[in-house]
């Protein structure tokens, strides 16, 4: 059994507001991510190849907040941040506010595979891309008029379109078990709308906003992320399951309705356990999502 | 205002805790000693380069920290308080791998890493690769209560450092000598001219505590590796890896080789085995630290402290710079594992 989980932020999406046309925009965005990381494991791919392609689309597909149009910062620049865990050697690689590297979850996973080092920031973290070879990007490829409009409503003070997912939520990610039982996940975001420059959320903390362990379960968060960093919320939910025997809806649900919640956090969680089951769920109104698995299941959804 | 309502339902989220709690407490149970430990980095200590000399400057430099965020409690300042003096004393003292003296990375600059939780909480502050901050210890703190975020890194955190009023001072306050040479001797070790060195400065600085109303925190400080890549962070100034404090279960600080600690979340993860699998504290530290580290291939060691005052001190390298007191009368500075009590 092989299956792969994605999601392309967690946040308030009023039914009403989103227009069938943008909907369709985003369920078809999802599908392409959902179905390309699907096909890595259909052909017999890795996990990890498998949460990178669909990770990539996401981050190349300018209505979600990673990658070409992430949100911006207050000084209206992308800062970028991304993870890869592979669950089966426990190797872990992060990036975090880099503004110059056009797909984050790449750059992270040359840091996995190519440093001896887990998380790499910054200047630095760009540094080692031109190392490896990578191309670097101006910064303005990320940004884009919506995005813009989003940040300038924001620093007047006025509610976001409800149009917009608010970013502030945004966050993609994918995990993933392929057919030798190998675990994975990746998250990238660009953060929060109006962020301070610097600020780093949960995405590229190991066992915060990203956490795989063959055997026990792969987790992607989107949210709130400084709840989630407080809460360790991806190794929570993994410790849930080795050190209590709670099924993973459980951990997920009592990580989301009981732990950030009491905290005053929200957002949403998808994982999948060593059986390949998949649980996607969330405490906000909506969180764009998709599951895909050999047994025939292929969901899209939004609320 | 929130806390009661939060520890009710961390607390329901803990199972047997919450079962504790349904119980009328047949009488309020005597307060906690008050209770400090710290540590100045693990498995940099070669024997036969520890002259008496060095060795006496360690300790004093130990006993400095310790006494001074023992001092702290004593009078009955928060947990928060202590580690905070006693971090910022080490971070402070050129012997150890943060702050001034921190090591450093292959531009010869130093990138500092801090954290600070409040195992009330969960509340939690860190910055990351910052070049300017003489503490960033109380950069830390000020992101956890001036800021609605965990971590800042870099230049951003230097700009909220500034709006915050901290002063910032040049890149050359944390170079030391002996730092410079360090650094020469691993470029040259790395080029092959010289054989491998010893084992690079892993050294980090970090403290726990419990104070008089059962109040944990726990604050980590470093440098990280010599001769670093610009821009590398390690386990410290990362909640759950480097540095964890909750109230229901312990507050740890680590130090070691951080990449190890980051992908094992070892903070966290000694702070689950005590919360879910109700281990011992000593022996959820065993867990972690000489078999899950161990088998991985990570070397070092954590201090940690349960609200019931107890602490522990442990590592799987050669030794770990540490100190712990407490109210019972405990004062203990240690450098080797013979040291163990």
């Amino acid at each position: 059994m092989h299956a792969i989980a994605i999601h392309g932020g967690a946040g308030a999406v009023p039914r009403a507001s989103l227009s069938a046309e943008r909907e369709e925009r985003y369920r078809a965005g999802l599908a392409a991510a959902l179905d390309a990381g699907y096909a890595v494991l259909d052909g017999g791919g890795s996990s990890l190849d498998a949460v990178i392609a669909a990770v990539r689309i996401l981050e190349d597909d300018p209505l979600f907040n990673a990658g070409h149009g992430a949100a911006l910062t207050r000084d209206g620049a992308a800062e970028l941040d991304a993870a890869i865990m592979d669950g089966k050697h426990m190797r872990a690689g992060a990036v975090a506010s880099v503004r110059h590297v056009r797909n984050p979850i790449e750059l992270a996973r040359h840091v996995m595979e190519k440093s001896r080092h887990v998380l790499l920031v910054g200047a630095g973290a760009e540094e080692f891309a031109l190392e490896e070879g990578m191309s670097l990007v101006p910064n303005r490829y990320f940004r884009t008029a919506e995005r813009l409009e989003q940040l300038e409503s924001e620093q007047r003070g006025e509610r976001v379109s409800d149009l917009i997912p608010p970013s502030s939520q945004g966050t993609v990610g994918a995990v993933a078990r392929d057919g030798a039982g190998n675990l994975a996940a990746a998250t990238s975001t660009g953060g929060m709308t109006n962020k301070r420059p610097g600020r780093v959320g949960d995405s590229p903390i190991i066992g915060a906003g990203t956490y795989a362990k063959n055997g026990v379960c792969a987790v992607s968060a989107t949210g709130h992320g400084e709840y989630f960093i407080r809460a360790v919320a991806a190794h929570h939910v993994s410790a849930a399951l080795e050190y209590r025997g709670l099924a993973l809806e459980a951990a997920v649900h009592e990580m989301l309705h009981e732990v950030l919640r009491g905290m005053g956090g929200d957002g949403g969680l998808i994982a999948i356990d060593h059986a390949g089951r998949v649980v996607m769920d969330f405490s906000t109104e909506g969180m764009f999502r998709g599951a895909r698995d050999s047994n025939g299941r292929r969901d899209i959804a939004i609320y | 205002m929130l806390r009661p309502k939060l520890v009710a339902i961390l607390a329901c989220a803990l199972g047997a805790a919450a079962a504790q709690a349904a119980k009328p407490p047949p009488a309020p149970p005597p307060p906690p000693p008050v209770a400090i430990a710290i540590h100045g980095g693990a498995g940099v200590i070669d024997p036969a380069q520890m002259t008496p000399e060095k060795a006496a400057a360690y300790r004093a430099g130990l006993a400095a920290a310790l006494d001074a965020g023992y001092a702290i409690l004593e009078r009955g300042g928060s947990s928060l308080d202590a580690v905070t003096a006693a971090v910022r004393m080490l971070e402070d003292d050129p012997l150890f791998n943060a702050g001034r003296g921190a090591v450093l990375n292959q531009d010869g600059d130093a990138e500092l890493d801090a954290a600070i939780m409040d195992g009330r909480g969960p509340h939690a502050g860190a910055v990351a690769a910052v070049r300017h901050v003489k503490n960033p210890i109380e950069l830390a703190r000020l992101v956890m209560e001036r800021s609605p975020h965990v971590l800042l890194v870099g230049d951003g955190a230097e700009e909220f450092a500034l709006e915050q009023g901290v002063v910032l001072v040049p890149r050359g306050y944390f170079r030391t000598r002996a730092r410079m040479d360090q650094l020469e001797e691993e470029r040259r070790a790395q080029e092959g001219h010289v054989a491998a060195p010893a084992p690079p400065g892993k050294g980090t600085v970090g403290a726990v505590a419990l104070d008089r109303a059962g109040n944990l925190a726990a604050a980590t400080s470093t440098g990280g590796l010599t001769n670093k890549h610009k821009g590398r962070v390690g386990d410290t100034p990362l909640i759950g890896a480097g540095t964890y404090a909750s109230n229901d279960s312990c507050a740890v600080s680590g130090t070691g080789e951080g990449e190890y600690f980051i992908r094992q979340v070892v903070a966290y993860d000694i702070c689950a085995l005590v919360a879910y699998k109700h281990l011992k504290l000593a022996d959820a530290v065993n867990e972690v630290i000489h078999e899950k580290l161990k088998a991985s291939g990570g070397e070092g060691g954590v201090i940690a402290l349960d609200p019931a005052g107890e602490i522990v001190m442990d590592f799987n390298s050669v030794g770990m710079f540490r100190g712990a007191r407490d109210a019972l009368g405990r004062r203990q500075i240690a450098m080797y594992r013979d040291e163990q009590p």
